[in-house]
């Protein structure tokens, strides 16, 4: 179709205007509190990870255990690109090459698996997709590509593209703009699906895979489809994150599953499907990690305590209470209670 | 001979290893009813998945309107007018009844006469306008198939395949609905394949049935037919 759909960016718009501010407010926040930026950046990073995963797991249902694998192909992808231009030049061109290449990859791995495993339903989708991960990992150290288990450092040949000054600007303050950039696509592409056919397709399909079917949706279609839009996301946030950012990518980080585990509690903490929750899920989740590492672990150790990953057991018991009294998470528990003018603005 | 619709020849199909059904032929008529009609575990929700689209048939053909879409998947025919009502009646639950309705015009032919679809589906289901703002998973047993049966009806089939309509329905709920269905097919001029257990009424509406067992169609023919052939029924369908 060529006629663009102005009621559906309309209400896309409208309905993505609230997490774009709270991301605003998180930028503000970035720059005025001083000292306290990286754990901005640290919030705004599992905000982003949780609003990719949402979009295949919140509209589906589905549940990807390799998620993270679009991480590393993303991350990897990004230190292809800047391989390819060290010697040759090119100077910033780096980063929006490095990002088409890392979307391409995690793209395609998106089609590939999405293709073999969306076949798959509930638990066997999940062990599937844990098996891509898993095995993309031992391919990479097995067969000793990419830098093998060691991995790939580019910290060196992104300073010869830009310069060390560029470096320090392009690893820091830069990275972390378009971390907030990509939070900000990543919302728009939610609210924008959500608004369309596909959205109520994916909604369907979340409901009653069956039944969708039934109504003559292409289930295989829409389900690919998100798969892929949530992988490429993914994969920037894995580039921005670990190649530009850290200037290294190791497979023991960049395939690690605690990272999938972690996008799954946001996302129920916060709530599936809404737009707002991955951001309150990781507000809370890193609230609780930074509380307990920061307060309460410094008091325990000084009594002789080792108190290292605390906030995991504390988190536990949340994550239990929500699952059993606001099974939709934060956000949903709000929007079923709230009056209907509220519940407007939750979605 | 009256022109048929549907046309199913040698249809082989099955999950994983087993295969369920053993090479069935049949055929709806323009504007007729056909029943399949057997014991559980025949195949029958079997063969609908697999005339649907939602399973792969092994071998064999389907025919609808004179194109060959043996191996189409649902979607296509949905949009070519196949329609099925699932088994269980697959609603969402916690959506609206209206909401509901309007999922079911997702094909391009429902979305271009959503209006007039709505319209005609209360004219037939008058109980469904009542309740279009209740939720569905609150609804009566009879009306979550009504609204099944509604939001099937909102894609504009020619053919409406109907898996076991009357399961788990009083006796006169049941027959409300078998009744319908034939309401249906003369104002609507829809084509019906109809799996059910309700025997006697659904011998009463079609003109043509099957008895199939054991993945095999036993037994064929115009209602008056078999049921001269009682001790036959009574032999594959324990009645």
């Amino acid at each position: 179709m060529t006629v663009i759909d102005w009621f559906a960016l309309r209400t896309s718009l409208k309905r993505a205007a609230p997490a774009l501010a709270l991301y605003t407010i998180l930028l503000i926040l970035y720059f005025a509190v001083p000292g306290k930026s990286q754990l901005i950046a640290q919030i705004l990073f599992y905000a982003v990870l949780g609003q990719a995963f949402n979009i295949f797991m919140g509209m589906t249902g589905y549940v990807d255990f390799g998620y993270v694998a679009f991480l590393a192909a993303g991350a990897y992808g990004f230190s292809i690109a800047i391989l390819l231009l060290s010697g040759v030049g090119g100077g910033w061109m780096f980063i929006p090459l490095g990002l088409l290449i890392a979307a391409i990859i995690a793209a395609s791995l998106a089609g590939l698996v999405g293709a073999i495993a969306l076949r798959l339903r509930g638990a066997y989708f999940a062990i599937a997709t844990i098996g891509v991960n898993e095995g993309l990992r031992y391919l990479v150290e097995g067969l000793n590509i990419l830098g093998g288990s060691i991995g790939l450092y580019i910290v060196k040949d992104m300073k010869e593209l830009v310069g060390r000054e560029g470096y320090q600007l392009a690893a820091t303050t830069l990275a972390d703009m378009l971390m907030f950039l990509l939070a900000g696509v990543a919302v728009l592409t939610t609210s924008l699906i959500l608004s369309t056919r596909m959205g109520f397709a994916l909604q369907a399909i979340r409901e009653d895979e069956d039944a969708a079917r039934a109504l003559g949706i292409n289930v295989t279609k829409y389900k690919i489809a998100a798969f892929m839009i949530s992988g490429v996301l993914g994969g920037a946030l894995g580039a921005l994150n670990w190649a530009l950012k850290g200037g290294v990518v190791e497979p023991a980080q960049v395939f690690l599953i605690l990272y999938t585990v972690e996008a799954i509690v946001i996302v129920m903490l916060g709530g599936a499907g809404t737009l707002l929750g991955p951001i309150f899920g990781a507000l809370i989740y890193i609230g609780l990690n930074f509380t307990s590492n920061v307060y309460i672990a410094p008091v325990l150790e000084s009594a002789g305590i080792k108190a290292t990953g605390l906030h995991l057991i504390i988190l536990a018991p949340i994550l239990l209470a929500v699952i059993i009294a606001a099974p939709q998470g934060l956000v949903g528990a709000i929007r079923s209670r709230a009056p209907s003018r509220l519940r407007e603005i939750v979605v | 001979m009256t022109k048929q619709l549907l046309v199913v020849e040698n249809l082989e199909a099955g999950y994983g290893e087993m295969q369920v059904l053993w090479g069935i032929s049949l055929s709806v008529a323009e504007r007729g009813i056909s029943a399949v009609l057997g014991p559980n575990g025949a195949g029958k929700t079997t063969l609908l998945r697999a005339v649907a689209g939602i399973i792969r048939p092994w071998s064999g053909r389907i025919t609808f309107s004179g194109e060959d879409v043996t191996l189409s998947p649902p979607h296509v025919k949905v949009g070519k007018g196949l329609v099925l009502v699932p088994e269980g009646r697959h609603l969402f639950p916690e959506l609206s009844v209206e909401e509901n309705l309007l999922l079911g015009a997702y094909t391009k032919l429902g979305r271009y006469n959503l209006e007039e679809s709505l319209d005609l589906v209360y004219s037939v289901f008058p109980r469904l306008k009542e309740r279009r703002e209740q939720r569905a998973g609150t609804l009566s047993g009879g009306e979550q198939q009504m609204l099944a049966i509604g939001r099937a009806l909102m894609a504009r089939p020619t053919l409406l395949m109907l898996d076991e309509p009357s399961q788990g329905l009083a006796p006169k709920i049941a027959i409300e609905i078998l009744d319908i269905l034939q309401r249906l097919r003369g104002e609507w001029g829809l084509s019906i394949l109809l799996v059910e257990q309700n025997i006697v009424k659904s011998l009463e509406i079609a003109d043509y049935a099957y008895v199939i067992e054991q993945g095999r169609v036993v037994l064929e023919g115009e209602p008056e037919e078999l049921s001269k052939k009682g001790d036959l029924i009574k032999a594959y369908l324990g009645i």
